[in-house]
């Protein structure tokens, strides 16, 4: 199999190259192109409740799309994200990363999609009340809306509310507020995220919710 | 007509370069700049085709009921074009063919493209969130936009496009609204729905994003309509 992320960073997408039997795990209504011989399985993303649980509360769909190509040559599907942004990969050789709701775009056969709950102090820094866990072998595809950093953290760090796109999960999170109290609320920042830890944190450069907050004001 | 693609692929705008006398033909709302001895006309229609019967198929394509005629003055002139979303631009120039153009990512052509909107009857209405298409028929030069980056495919064989990916195509191929997967289940529940499966040979320009879903994504963020 082989991938490749093009259109870095602003219009990201991944054009997956499957060899004969090769298969690739996405996100529903991820597919934007494909071959037309490769075969398409929808199943429950986890067990029912558990998809239930994804979909209510990880806004990650709740189902998954698996492409298998079951011809004797190589097939290309291309996935993309709905909103414009940066897709990065991660491998998985047994740990496990975390995602924050709507990250998750494809993975190969072998990672485990999982639901964690992510506290309510997750909930109240508008990173969602769940967080996605992946763990196995094989390699996931995320993105975001805008650009993404990758920053090791070691001890602490702070990551403005709703801009963090995926963690070690040995990295815990706390909630405070930006600055002093007057600073918080006037200095535009109000909350934000404190992680703590060792472990790498993937941050989003934009977030939507700032551009909607940009255009709430402005629709008529 | 000298067409200029600029800043692409993510901020992209076009610098039209007009003879003198020559005509570009734009949708409503794509000029942001021009020489100040460009002459325009707006009209619902194209010059002496169509009528108001025209300009309505128009409004219901999703292009701009407006049709914007710059018309150069005698040393020529400059035309600046760009477009709502994010994105890039192409031109194509067309021989004697017919592309057929997705709403919305039709920006602007030369005076003699004929420009037509195109019932496919309830295959297009099903195939995407009511899309409509544009018959563009040559000779001549097109632009077209793309939400994200263009993404050209030959196909010869066949090919599947989700709809809301599909920029352009040579109105030569066979095309079916299908569903994604062999069973309904999966093409409802697998988001994919239905796809368009094009049989080539031919070329299909497909766009990275798809401007429906950040629609749906970012649309249940913002304040509800009164």
């Amino acid at each position: 199999m082989e991938a490749e992320i093009k259109d870095r960073p602003a219009f990201a997408h991944v054009v997956v190259t499957l060899g004969p039997g090769e298969s690739i795990t996405a996100e529903a209504d991820a597919m934007a192109t494909m071959a037309a011989e490769l075969e398409l399985e929808t199943t429950l993303n986890g067990g029912f409740f558990s998809a239930l649980g994804k979909r209510l509360f990880g806004r990650e769909p709740m189902f998954i799309n698996s492409f298998t190509n079951n011809t004797m040559q190589e097939k290309q599907v291309m996935f993309s994200q709905g909103i414009p942004g940066d897709i990065m990969s991660i491998e998985l050789n047994g740990n496990s990363f975390c995602l924050q709701p709507g990250a998750y775009l494809c993975s190969t056969p072998g990672v485990e999609l999982g639901l964690k709950w992510a506290g309510v102090k997750s909930w109240i820094s508008r990173e969602g009340l769940c967080k996605l866990e992946v763990s196995g072998h094989g390699t996931v595809w995320y993105g975001a809306y805008g650009g993404m950093v990758e920053k090791e953290v070691d001890g602490e760090y702070i990551v403005d509310t709703s801009h963090l796109v995926g963690y070690d999960p040995s990295l815990s999170f706390n909630v405070q507020l930006a600055g002093g109290f007057f600073s918080s609320l006037f200095g535009g920042e109000g909350l934000v995220t404190r992680l703590e830890g060792r472990g790498m944190a993937v941050i989003q450069t934009r977030s939507l919710s700032g551009l909607a907050g940009w255009l709430n004001p402005r629709l008529e | 007509m000298n067409v200029e693609i600029q800043h692409g692929p993510g901020s992209a705008t076009a610098t039209v370069r007009l003879d003198g006398g020559e005509t570009c033909v734009a949708e409503g709302g794509a000029m942001i700049a021009m020489s100040s001895d460009l002459s325009v006309e707006t009209t619902t229609r194209q010059r002496e085709k169509g009528g108001l019967l025209s300009a309505a198929k128009r409004l219901l394509g999703g292009e701009s009921m407006f049709l914007n005629h710059f018309t150069a003055g005698p040393s020529g002139g400059d035309l600046w074009l760009s477009t709502d979303l994010p994105g890039d631009m192409m031109s194509l120039e067309l021989g004697n063919e017919t592309l057929m153009v997705q709403a919305g990512s039709w920006v602007a052509c030369e005076d003699g493209v004929d420009l037509d909107v195109s019932w496919q009857g309830m295959k297009s209405l099903f195939g995407g969130e009511g899309f409509f298409w544009l018959r563009l028929t040559g000779p001549g030069r097109v632009i077209v936009n793309s939400f994200g980056a263009f993404y050209p495919i030959e196909v010869s064989g066949e090919y599947v496009v989700d709809t809301g990916h599909i920029v352009a195509f040579q109105e030569t191929m066979d095309y079916s609204v299908t569903k994604a997967a062999g069973g309904w289940m999966s093409s409802i529940l697998g988001g994919e729905g239905l796809v368009c499966r094009f049989h080539g040979p031919g070329k299909v320009w497909a766009q990275s994003h798809c401007p429906p879903t950040f629609g749906r994504t970012l649309g249940p963020m913002l304040k509800p309509r009164d």
